[in-house]
């Protein structure tokens, strides 16, 4: 699944996630294909991104390990190792582990 | 061990240390006249075509965010002005000047040490636009080059590299650590006299002398301070790879400097994620 610009949707491009509209409303359904045109029109709704099938290009998606939460408990737990009695480094430790745990979607 | 005047000296004499092209420099003495047209500017950038081929890719990013073509460099000055322009044709001189051969060395992932590095500017990018600063462009040079340091060990200084990693590794140390004991100088100092040679602004030689040891005293401390903070987040979140495994201490001064807490972490991870992914235009051009 890639994200994508709405500004960059091409012809034959399919959506992987639905799109909703400010209230919730499902503007566009999960499999709807995509056009250059389509993409305007969802610019001129206020969307700015949508979600595509295909192979995830950006760093961010390379560089998530698909690891268990406890697995990424005690690879950060590694790195900061050094600094874990600092009290502000806990914290931030506390909340890294909180943000990647949503994005892993855990 | 080697004093650090010596290395300095040795890194003096390699002529082959990569110079910024000389348009950098036409660019900059054609800004100082405020009479000097886009057209001008245009011209200059496009005498490297190689060069103004990676600044329109660049500018026609997500990175950018402009809605349309932009397929003049005329254009895209009009349209983002002389300060963006001249920051995208650093950026993509930067990396022009150390375009790596073969991906790895000693065990060192090149690929990794850029995705850090991008990772690092957009971060910097993101912690500028969080705290309101209005030097976002610099940020992001600043937080792409803090590195760059590294780069010379590694290409110039192979066999001083070789060891500094080998006892990072053992030692499961920071670089810098590594560094300091084996030869008393560190990538920043290299980094920050590259930076002074290449005649890079004052901010951006700061970043890079001093991004592990912030002082508010110091010229240009906010630019510091925010690569010293997108530093740490990008290690955190494990964006590529530095050359070490472990996360330097946060400086009480910065965070507070910065007007951080721990409850804006959540959001401001948001917006340094979102910029990276927008920044992965950048990885093209490495």
């Amino acid at each position: 699944m890639k994200k994508l610009s709405v500004e960059n949707v091409l012809e034959g491009m399919i959506l992987a996630r639905e799109v909703c509209g400010t209230s919730g409303n499902i503007l566009l359904i999960k499999g709807t294909q995509l056009n250059p045109a389509l993409g305007r029109r969802l610019k001129n709704w206020g969307i700015p991104f949508v979600y595509i099938e295909g192979e995830e290009e950006s760093m961010t998606q390379e560089s998530a390990p698909s690891i268990s939460p406890e697995d990424l408990k005690k690879h950060l737990m590694t790195k900061f190792s050094d600094v874990i009695n600092n009290p502000l480094m806990k914290q931030i430790f506390a909340a890294v582990f909180q943000f990647r745990l949503q994005k892993m979607g855990k | 061990m080697t004093a650090d005047r010596n290395i300095l000296e040795t890194i003096g004499n390699i002529s082959t240390i990569p110079t910024l092209p000389t348009v950098i420099d036409r660019i900059t003495r054609l800004l100082q006249n405020p009479k000097t047209s886009a057209e001008e500017i245009g011209k200059a950038i496009t005498t490297d075509q190689a060069l103004a081929s990676k600044v329109l890719k660049l500018v026609n990013s997500a990175f950018y965010g402009f809605p349309g073509r932009i397929n003049t460099i005329t254009h895209a000055i009009v349209i983002l002005g002389f300060s963006t322009v001249k920051n995208i044709v650093l950026t993509a001189s930067i990396f022009d000047a150390f375009r790596t051969k073969g991906n790895s060395f000693a065990g060192f992932n090149l690929e990794q040490f850029w995705l850090h590095s991008i990772a690092c500017g957009a971060a910097s990018q993101a912690i500028a636009k969080f705290i309101g600063s209005s030097e976002k462009e610099e940020c992001f040079i600043a937080g792409l080059v803090h590195d760059v340091g590294k780069i010379i060990l590694c290409q110039y200084l192979p066999e001083q590299f070789k060891s500094i990693i080998h006892q990072t590794r053992q030692k499961q140390s920071l670089f810098y650590q590594s560094e300091k004991e084996l030869f008393d100088i560190t990538h920043q100092e290299i980094g920050g006299y590259l930076a002074e040679r290449w005649n890079l602004p004052p901010n951006l030689q700061n970043a890079i002398m001093y991004h592990h040891i912030p002082m508010p005293s110091r010229e240009n401390y906010l630019t510091t301070a925010i690569v010293h903070c997108a530093d740490i987040f990008v290690r955190a979140l494990d964006y590529g790879n530095g050359g070490d495994e472990k996360i330097p201490l946060m400086s009480d001064n910065v965070w507070k400097n910065l007007g951080l807490d721990t409850l804006s972490i959540p959001s401001l991870f948001e917006g340094i994620h979102d910029e990276i992914e927008k920044a992965t235009v950048f990885i093209q051009i490495t």
